[in-house]
């Protein structure tokens, strides 16, 4: 009797992915790692992480507030390097040859203004954001197959023309996590080429599941590895750390 | 959390059930591989063959080149660099078009490249991209083979054209010009002739998309011939968007017609031009109308207009002016009266199968030829080369067993090179050297002395190049007294030795064999072909335009293999389907042919790969493709072909054009077929197509490369494919797939010392080819992907000491995790600015080290050892001398730097407390330990002790050599200086009596 139920159960369960629309998809990735509901709560994120080429490490802390202010910091021999900073107004970043900050061309901040209505995660309240999802069909990630999502945001504009902003998640068909995410790579050295980020090593925080291992790199290349030490919810920041420094403006 | 839980537990249910579903096949290719990903080299500077250029209609910086073997690239920067969009699909292409009303998503491709030589490639259909080219979905058209044109009405997406040319090697009723009203859902045929006729050009009349022009074209090759012409060949128009067509030959030459090109201009409608291939040579060439086609003037019949109709007839109007008109060709041609009179286009590669022009200033042009895309900013006089498109057309590529192997191989239309498998860098142009002209084909390095073979189309040279000496001899078989004609493939057969270095083989009908490198030859067997003499008459082929190049060379040899067990015995394969052996030298032969089940007669021996396991092993492939027959053919035999097996399984596509047998695991074996590589791990019952970082590109030829074990491959449109280090492929079994976790074995890593200047100019906007990797490989089988919960990678000692810790891979199938063989960079001394030399890890001596990896509650181990280069001078008394002092100077950074710490610390409570006099000393200190003024570029500061010491430190530990005596003296120096330096700041410490209450971290703490 118990192994007949079992049966239905996991038919039932099976049928259920057959059929997987993008929004079920996304609804279960949100049961899965905690909830949405928990997840809005977040006010920001820290992460305490480290870059690891082949055995070299560079430590890291990435920032990310809910209101859309970012931060990393990059400690070289005990000095705090901050890129990618966003203050609610600018993007700047200290320039490695005089320590000194910098702002970000107009056009990268204002691509990057875009997205601060995505924390903590792009698919939250995607469709009042104005966001397109697609599910592209199955496809075999990381030797995982996986859901494939196409997620259409606001349009970016890349040397003065406006172009999609379009990147593809791939969510674990067992987990409904996403395990890797591609998207064109829209200017600079490596424009028209795809980045691909994988995620994994999936793990809990005050309730929450966050992925605690990543690679960034290029589709078809071994991409940089960032491990993740620690994930505080949360933090408390002094608004100071993300203020453009005020004797360069 | 508990939903997570429940939903991790469904799942955990449903796989036994599904996998019981499909028992057999286990695993797919994408489960199995993993990391393990190919390498292209390219070469991209001579580039490749180019079908049909697209530019997109509104926004100037993208265009699109749909290549003759190497698949669709897109460029964003108007031409300057272009990047690849459809490497998993067919790479041969007919067509690119975008739809006029989306064309930043909507994209259509039509595969099967249209310029009918004897070495194209197949086409499988119809593709449509609406997302820019991420994705692409196939719109069927399987059979068609080859696609001309896809026409979407500017004034409705729905509505499209299709021109297929469709088969070239048979019939086919897969031709002419097809619609669909619903985007490409479905079909309706709206134009056919016959199954011999098809579309090979379709136009539009930009102001009424009613209007449409078709013309159809009576072609056939066979591997002995060529047609080009017929009662069938005609241009019609229709008015009704394809529902009733009529001729429009008013003014056309009388007789049969050839290849007919067709385009109408943009800026007037009404003015047509077509290019002519008929029975008279006066009234071959360029045809023009003024009222739509009701009749047709002659204007030109200059030789850059009709030459060779099958290749280049492609006319391109200036969307600005409507007498600006170009015909592609072996120059290409351009006109500006209108086409009465042409001069060429500006010195590029020959042969010009497409132009494009800007849609803004007719200025910028773009041109596709036999070598890559060419862009001019002056209306076609000046050209300059694409320099990152590696579309390199191999048929023929071998390797050497220098250190770093080279790579030797031939190019349709564009000679043969020679190139490293890795290079200071990375693999550039200018690593590539010239060794032969014309169409090359095999390359083949003398086994032992620095002498390469080369040849062109049909043995007309073959060059045997005395490298060091820069001396050429042409050394093909020449005609002998008392023997026929020799007949020689275009691709025509050599083969070296390996038990007599300078012995060297050359198949015409005959086997050819020379024992001093060429110079005098011997035939040693009868005419090992059918010797039909119906497949024996070239000099007729071509139809309506004579095309006697050399190309359609019949009842020939095609493959030679001696074994490298017994050079007695020798193996030949023959492009009419003979594979015949000699146990005894070629005294006496024996042709095998009819042993092979199932494989129709005369089907193309593409190659035959003698085992190096047992002698009277072997394995043939032939590639039917010339008899209109696509399908896989892979035989292999154990008793000298008395009987053959087939080895293909239904999961191979595409014909087959070669085989590799792997040295140490015979049921090992690589596949290259027209759409990509395959390996089987079974010896053929199973054959896994692989994708990574591999496009479905034709695979013409492969090698495996005994010391690397990297497996090479020719491929026609890529260049050279590597796949490094095939060897955990040898491992992998039921066995080893059903654990959890499996490491494989591997070779001791050689420590890499090698440095060196590479230059790297250019490498903005020139292809750079990857190399290997010098790390220290990690590979492990992983039986499920890890996803959640913690995976860690510690590197230790045999002792257990942790040396490093790494970010495992975490995919189903191979991972590969590489180790720089350093351990922790040192803890440096903070000061204003970087201290350059303290990036600097040091180097692990030479040993066995254990790789630890912890998964969940599991931990696994594996050893691995790292060695010293081989080749350096250095005895084990220098290693350990180098190793101490960089560890000695290692261990002075950090003590440097935690001084430095503790001085900060103090310093900063001494300036609260506002002792003047301490931090006056404390400072001065400070200023001669690290930098505290100035920036890390020309601003920068003189160096203090924390940038001598890291500068010196570093100077040794990415040395080669032992420490020199200038460095020793340097370093005692240093030393002195340090000491000094500790002694005054033990002075001030003690002057700084409030330390205790600093709770300052411990040395240990101070370096976690």
């Amino acid at each position: 009797m118990k192994k007949i139920l079992l049966f239905i159960i996991a038919a039932v369960a099976s049928i259920s992915i057959q059929g997987q629309t993008a929004d079920e998809i996304i609804a279960t990735y949100f049961e899965n790692i905690g909830g949405l509901e928990n997840l809005k709560k977040v006010k920001g994120i820290k992460m305490t992480a480290e870059v690891n080429q082949q055995g070299m490490k560079i430590p890291i802390e990435i920032y990310q507030m809910a209101d859309g202010r970012q931060m990393t910091v990059v400690n070289f021999q005990g000095k705090q390097i901050k890129q990618g900073v966003y203050d609610g107004k600018d993007l700047w970043s200290i320039n490695f040859m005089t320590m000194q900050a910098e702002k970000s061309d107009a056009e990268a901040t204002a691509n990057f203004k875009l997205d601060t209505n995505d924390f903590p995660d792009p698919f939250v309240d995607y469709k009042s954001k104005g966001y397109k999802v697609e599910l592209m069909g199955k496809e075999t990630m990381d030797g995982a197959e996986t859901f494939k999502i196409k997620l259409t945001k606001e349009p970016i504009t890349v040397d003065g023309k406006k172009e999609e902003s379009v990147s593809f998640y791939f969510f674990d068909t067992e987990n409904f996590v996403p395990i890797a995410v591609q998207s064109e790579i829209k200017s600079g050295p490596a424009k028209g080429m795809v980045s691909q980020s994988t995620m994994s090593d999936y793990d809990e925080v005050n309730g929450l599941y966050f992925p605690f291992s990543m690679t960034q790199g290029v589709k078809g290349q071994p991409g940089t590895p960032i491990t993740i030490k620690k994930i505080e919810l949360n933090p408390t920041v002094d608004d100071k750390e993300f203020a453009f420094p005020e004797d360069k403006k | 959390m508990k939903k997570l839980v429940i939903g991790a537990f469904l799942a955990a249910f449903m796989l036994p059930i599904s996998s019981k579903a499909q028992k057999k096949s286990s695993i797919s290719a994408k489960q199995l591989f993993g990391d393990m990903r190919a390498r292209h080299i390219g070469p991209a500077l001579m580039s490749g063959r180019i079908n049909d250029l697209e530019v997109h209609p509104t926004n100037d910086r993208i265009i699109y080149a749909g290549t003759a073997g190497g698949g669709v690239w897109k460029s964003n920067d108007g031409g300057t660099t272009f990047n690849p969009i459809f490497d998993d699909y067919c790479q041969s292409i007919g067509a690119v078009e975008l739809d006029p009303n989306d064309p930043d998503n909507t994209i259509y491709v039509g595969t099967g490249e249209t310029w009918t030589r004897n070495s194209v490639s197949v086409g499988d259909g119809l593709y449509k991209s609406t997302d820019g080219g991420a994705n692409w979905t196939k719109l069927g058209f399987d059979k068609s083979e080859r696609i001309a044109n896809i026409i979407v009405n500017p004034k409705n997406s729905k509505e499209i054209y299709v021109g297929v040319l469709g088969a070239l090697w048979g019939d086919s009723e897969v031709r002419g010009v097809y619609k669909s009203v619903d985007g490409g859902t479905t079909w309706e045929k709206i134009l056919y002739t016959d199954q011999r006729t098809g579309c090979a050009d379709l136009a539009m009349d930009p102001k009424d998309p009613n209007t449409l022009y078709a013309s159809m074209w009576e072609f056939r090759r066979t591997g002995w011939s060529f047609e080009s012409g017929g009662e069938k060949s005609a241009l019609y128009k229709s008015t009704d968007g394809g529902k009733t067509w009529n001729k429009i030959h008013n003014g056309f030459p009388e007789g049969r017609l050839g290849r007919l090109a067709i385009a109408v201009a943009e800026t007037n409608p009404n003015i047509l031009y077509t290019v002519i291939e008929a029975e008279k040579q006066e009234r071959k060439g360029l045809y023009r109308s003024d009222d739509a086609g009701a009749t047709w003037k002659q204007l030109n019949n200059d030789f850059g207009i009709t030459v060779r109709p099958f290749y280049f007839s492609r006319i391109v109007i200036d969307p600005k002016n409507a007498d600006v008109v170009v015909k592609g060709g072996l120059s290409g041609s351009i006109s500006r009266d209108g086409g009465k009179t042409f001069k060429n286009l500006g010195n590029m590669h020959s042969d010009i199968h497409d132009i494009a022009f800007d849609i803004h200033n007719s200025d910028r042009m773009y041109a596709g030829t036999d070598g890559g895309v060419y862009r001019s900013w002056n209306g076609g006089t000046t050209m300059e080369i694409v320099e990152n498109l590696p579309l390199s057309q191999f048929y023929h590529i071998s390797v050497d067993d220098a250190e770093p192997y080279n790579i030797y191989g031939g190019l349709q239309d564009n000679g043969s090179w020679y190139g490293p498998s890795s290079s200071a860098g990375g693999i550039n142009a200018s690593d590539w050297n010239s060794i032969g002209g014309g169409d090359g084909f095999r390359v083949l390095k003398h086994p032992t002395k620095n002498i390469i073979y080369s040849e062109m189309q049909g043995a007309e040279n073959v060059w045997r190049y005395d490298v060091d000496n820069k001396r050429v001899k042409t050394v093909q078989p020449l005609p002998q007294k008392g023997t026929p004609k020799l007949r020689f493939n275009w691709n025509a057969p050599m083969a070296i030795s390996q038990h007599q270095p300078d012995r060297f083989y050359m198949g015409s009908q005959f086997l050819h064999v020379s024992e001093d490198m060429g110079n005098t030859w011997k035939i040693i067997s009868p005419d090992l072909t059918t010797n039909d003499p119906e497949k024996q008459q070239q000099e007729n082929s071509g139809g309506l335009s004579m095309d006697n190049s050399g190309a359609e060379n019949h009842t020939t040899i095609f493959t030679i293999t001696e074994s490298p067990l017994d050079e007695k015995v020798i193996w030949v394969g023959t492009d009419d389907g003979n594979v015949q052996v000699t146990q005894d030298g070629g005294q006496t032969w024996t042709n095998t042919s009819m042993n092979i089940p199932d494989l129709p007669k005369n089907t193309w021996t593409y190659h035959i790969e003698a085992s190096s396991f047992d002698k009277g092993t072997a394995y043939a492939v032939f590639d039917g493709h010339t008899m209109n027959d696509m399908k896989p053919y892979a035989y292999k035999t154990t008793d000298y072909g008395k009987t053959w097996k087939n080895i293909i399984s239904d999961d191979v596509v595409g014909f087959v054009r070669n085989i590799q047998e792997d040295y140490v695991n015979p049921n090992l074996l690589f596949l290259g077929t027209e759409f990509g590589l395959y390996i089987t791990l079974d010896g053929g019952e199973k054959w896994f197509k692989f994708t990574n970082n591999m496009p479905s590109v034709a695979v013409h030829f492969i090698d495996l490369q005994k010391k690397t074990n990297d497996l090479v491959m020719g491929t026609h449109g890529r260049g050279v494919i590597i796949l490094d280090d095939i060897s955990p492929l040898r491992e992998l079994s039921n066995e080893v797939m059903a654990k959890k976790v499996h490491f494989f074995k591997s070779k001791p890593t050689i420590i890499w010392e090698e440095g060196g200047f590479s230059g790297g100019f250019g490498g903005e906007t020139e292809f750079v080819g990857a190399n290997p990797s010098r790390a220290a490989q990690i590979k492990y089988f992983l039986k499920k992907r890890h996803t959640f919960g913690k995976m860690i990678m510690q590197i230790q000692d045999m002792n257990g000491n942790v040396i490093s810790t790494l970010s495992p891979g975490k995919s189903k199938g191979i991972n590969v995790v590489n180790w720089g063989y350093t351990m922790k960079q040192p803890k440096v001394a903070k000061g204003k600015t970087f201290s350059f030399g303290g990036f600097t890890a040091p180097k692990v001596p030479a040993g066995t080290y254990k790789v630890v990896l912890k998964k969940g509650r599991d931990t696994y181990e594996h050893t691995f050892e790292v060695v010293y280069d081989p080749k350096s001078s250095l005895t084990s008394a220098d290693r350990k001398f180098k190793h101490d002092t960089t560890m000695k100077m290692y261990d002075m950074t950090q003590e440097l730097a935690y001084m430095v710490y503790e001085l900060d610390a103090i310093l900063e409570e001494a300036t609260k407390l506002k002792k003047k006099k301490l931090v006056k000393g404390l400072n001065a200190l400070k200023e001669t330990l690290v930098i505290t003024t100035g920036d890390n570029y020309v601003g920068s500061a003189e160096p203090q002790l924390r940038e001598k010491m890291a500068d010196l430190y570093s100077k040794i530990a990415s040395g080669y050599d032992k420490p020199s005596n200038a460095e020793l003296e340097s370093l005692s120096i240093i030393e002195d200086r340090f000491a000094n330096a500790k002694k005054e700041y033990q002075k001030l410490k003690k002057k700084a009596r409030f330390k205790d209450k600093l709770s300052l971290k411990t040395f240990e703490e101070f370096l976690k």
